[in-house]
């Protein structure tokens, strides 16, 4: 199964992938032309910040097997896509409940007007896997737009294992004083970083004059 | 889930007025800057670690910093060239906002010199004819006006690259010339560095990192030796060299019963004459036609340093508060010149009665009343606006009224020529204190106000453990604010330092915190340091100083921290510049430059840590000058708590 993986400590907060996400679900696919649209297309995935400067997590459906927002929909507006593995929502089925929104164990759900319905109501909104664009043989909008590999697509297996070499590298490497081969992040991020987790704990110091 | 308005008021800001205005804010749906930023969160990586590029339409670019994705931006630029060339580009804009502030009030000077101004006059004859030496202009048998005019237009040369090398180089000690002289950096012209800065990053022009940021070097240098100095000189000239005063700060001065006209921004040309046009008879008796007992003036960052500096005018406070003093519902008109104004005052401004002001044709807001400023009628604009600010009391609303607490005494002045005139005419005791090291030396703490810092925590912290340790503090801009609010400016404060340093401001009625100005005013610093290298014959680099901008945030800072590196002077910022993606260009900024310049920056948004690695240095430097020195590893540095690798030490 191909899913869109998310490595949190890649991620530098830049929204790249809020942007592409919202083109590719609006009409025209263009960035200068999604702006003029009504409704106007909507991201399906969020890059929140993370409790110190210069971290942040990007947070969108994971596609749950089973999922509890389907279990859920009175309407039966949402449905399970088998070529794909995907949750999907019938925007016309849906009656914005917020049932979904209450048992999804990642908070992705958003409502706002779609172009299926109209601007006259809101309808639930979340990933859908860029479903339309798997079809034609691309990846995920939200992917192609990250170039700093916080979120990849791939066979979930295949990804973990590059996760776990990691693992393997730096266990191995502290256990025999090897010099480590692939930290997770290079010198340059984790000095940005480390400004973020000082200026935080700084923050914290000191009482009122 | 996040909340939109952030809650935790101590986290935002040490001061109690701060965190009241924050509450009422809060109560009353009122966006500040720290909301703004909340939602701003998380900001873009690339942007703040100085790997995007949007110099060229073949872009916008970026690097990515882990090495998998595209390390070269389409014109070929690699992560140095991008980060240094984004630098170099914010140490432009910020030497330019303080050159063209000179450049306005040379303007208005050479107008004055010509006797076509009203509210201006040369206040500072001593200070004219010093900088008449400086530029070489006779005085022999000529009157102030023609010597003035003389001046005038040196320093428009300036501005230009008519002379090769600029007019006040003559105060800069013969060994950092001699620096700046072999690494070919002198500074030939205010403008034409900060032109060529542009050339240079421009796609195709300078493609090599060392080669940029020796030009950030001399671009800062047209700054600090340049604009700035034009800045602060001639507005002692005009408005008078600083002298000791005694004031007071925080929201506190601000008065239930009068009209409260609060002067933002950073020039003093305009709100010099304003605070001649607020004692106008005909204009006091409108406002007491009105029900107000009077006129209270306030200041606001570096406009309102200016006028404290000459005029004792009390500060309402600094960046941060630019905001929050409409909250009180008792300012009745704020008087923007440029710099440092958020946009969001005008909306802000919306919710109460308040009357922003703008003055000048470059710096417009729209929902601000615009009264151009003109020095042919200087003071019958000062009126106008004033007359404005009386009429806008009319529209308060007593329930709306909330001052927060009592203001703080402090006292501000201390020029280069009142410290001299407070050691009894001379710096020679001052260096007889530092050598034998009841005073260890001397540390300018300047800067802004960065809402990703609690508001004055990094500077009264660091400023605190400065005194306490014997070390002599100097300060400008938003950090003079911050200490004169947490108490440290006042000559009592001398109790809070060390006994060495403690002694002597009690022998001379001084604090251990001295007020040396506004942000263009850290020239005062240079011509200081270089007067103490000059006695001592040695250059800058060699004496036991640093600098620190623990809460800084603007362009114009970033010119400012360049400039004192670029002097000899070490710097802390407390703040990350966006470099952090070239791993050359920290290295170069943060060790390289030891050997090019004979001094660093540091970056520690940690103000404990930061004072450690400042009283470090200063040991150090001590060492090498054969004075009596403490071992700088015995002095201890903190540990961090949750990361314990320095980010840049």
């Amino acid at each position: 199964m191909k899913t869109v993986f998310v490595n949190p400590e890649r991620c530098l907060g830049c929204h790249q992938c809020e942007i592409a996400c919202a083109v590719a679900h609006s009409s025209s696919k263009e960035v200068s032309l999604a702006l003029w649209e009504e409704p106007l297309p909507r991201r399906r995935i969020h890059v929140e910040p993370g409790p110190t400067y210069n971290t942040s997590f990007a947070n969108k459906c994971r596609h749950c097997n089973p999922a509890p927002c389907e279990q859920v929909c009175p309407t039966g507006a949402i449905h399970r896509q088998q070529d794909h593995d995907l949750v999907l929502i019938t925007a016309t089925k849906c009656i914005a409940c917020a049932m979904c929104a209450m048992v999804c164990p990642f908070d992705v759900l958003t409502y706002y007007p779609v172009a299926e319905t109209g601007p006259q109501r809101v309808v639930a909104v979340k990933c859908d896997g860029c479903v339309d664009r798997l079809s034609r043989g691309d990846i995920p909008a939200c992917v192609e737009a990250c170039k700093a590999e916080a979120l990849v697509f791939g066979e979930l297996n295949e990804l973990l294992k590059a996760g776990r070499l990691r693992e393997s590298y730096a266990v191995v490497a502290a256990t025999t004083m090897m010099e480590g081969q692939a930290p997770a992040v290079p010198e340059t991020v984790h000095a940005w970083r480390a400004w973020g987790a000082s200026a935080e704990e700084a923050t914290q110091g000191g009482g009122e004059r | 889930m996040k909340t939109i308005f952030p809650v935790d008021f101590q986290r935002m800001s040490v001061h109690k007025d701060s965190q009241a205005m924050l509450r009422r804010a809060s109560e009353e749906g009122i966006e500040t800057v720290w909301d703004r930023l909340a939602k701003q969160e998380p900001q873009c990586g690339y942007c703040s670690l100085g790997l995007s590029c949007r110099n060229c339409a073949m872009g916008p670019c970026r690097v990515d910093p882990f090495g998998d994705g595209p390390q070269k931006g389409v014109c070929g630029a690699d992560a140095d060239v991008i980060v240094a060339r984004n630098l170099g580009r914010a140490i432009a804009a910020g030497a330019s906002a303080h050159s063209d502030h000179g450049r306005d009030i040379l303007e208005v000077f050479h107008a004055t010199a010509a006797g076509e101004t009203t509210g201006y006059q040369i206040a500072d004859e001593g200070k004219l004819k010093a900088i008449a030496a400086d530029y070489g202009v006779e005085l022999e048998d000529r009157s102030t006006r023609e010597v003035a005019l003389e001046v005038a237009e040196a320093i428009m040369e300036d501005y230009g690259t008519r002379k090769g090398s600029l007019g006040f180089l003559k105060r800069v000690p013969a060994k950092r010339l001699a620096v700046w002289q072999k690494l070919d950096i002198l500074p030939r012209g205010i403008d034409r560095e900060n032109v060529e800065m542009l050339h240079r990053t421009h796609m195709g022009v300078d493609n090599d990192y060392v080669n940029i940021l020796l030009h950030c070097l001399r671009t800062s240098l047209s700054d600090g030796w340049g604009g700035s100095m034009v800045a602060t000189e001639l507005s002692d000239v005009m408005f008078g060299t600083p002298k000791p005063v005694s004031s007071e700060m925080n929201l506190g001065v601000l008065k239930a019963d009068e009209v409260n006209i609060a002067l933002h921004g950073h020039n003093p040309v305009l709100s010099d004459v304003i605070v001649q046009a607020s004692q106008d008879p005909e204009l006091l008796n409108l406002a007491k036609e009105q029900g107000a007992a009077g006129i209270n003036l306030v200041g606001l960052c570096c406009t309102g340093n200016e006028l404290l500096m000459r005029r004792g005018i009390p500060m309402a406070g600094n960046h941060l508060i630019q905001e929050l003093v409409i909250m009180t519902g008792a300012l009745d008109a704020m008087v923007v010149d440029y710099q440092c104004i958020m946009p969001s005052v005008t909306d802000v401004a919306k919710c109460f009665h308040t009357a922003v002001i703008s003055t000048f044709d470059k710096a417009k807001f729209p929902g601000a009343i615009h009264i151009t400023f003109d020095p042919h009628r200087g003071i019958e604009i000062g009126k106008e606006i004033v007359r404005r600010a009386v009429q806008a009391y009319a529209g308060r609303v007593a329930d709306k009224v909330y001052i927060p607490g009592e203001p703080i005494p402090m006292m501000a002045g201390f020029s280069v020529e009142a410290i001299v005139e407070a050691l009894g005419g001379s710096p020679e005791p001052l260096l007889a204190a530092i050598k034998d090291g009841k005073i260890r030396g001397a540390v300018g703490v300047v800067g802004c106000n960065n809402p990703k810092i609690k508001q004055d925590f990094g500077h009264v912290q660091l400023c605190r453990r400065l005194i306490e340790n014997d070390i002599l503090v100097v300060v400008t801009g938003c950090a003079a604010v911050a200490n004169g609010k947490a108490g440290q400016m006042r000559p009592e404060a001398a109790d809070m330092a060390g006994p060495g340093l403690a002694g002597i401001c009690k022998a001379l009625g001084i604090p251990p915190v001295l007020h040396m100005g506004s942000c263009v005013d850290n020239t005062r610093i240079l011509v200081l340091a270089a007067a103490l290298a000059n006695q001592l014959d040695v250059d800058i680099s060699q004496l036991p100083l640093a600098a620190a901008a623990p809460e800084w945030y603007s362009e114009k800072a970033a010119a400012i921290g360049t400039y004192a590196v670029a002097s000899g002077i070490y710097t802390v910022l407390g703040v990350q510049p966006p470099i952090f993606g070239s791993k050359n260009v920290v290295q170069l900024l943060a060790e390289g430059l030891e050997d090019v310049v004979g001094a660093t920056f540091a970056i520690e948004p940690d103000a404990e840590r930061a004072a450690s690695l400042i009283r470090r240095h200063i040991e150090v430097k001590r060492r090498e000058l054969g004075l009596p020195y403490h071992d700088p590893q015995t002095i201890p540095l903190p540990e961090r708590g949750r990361e314990k690798s320095p980010a840049v030490a």
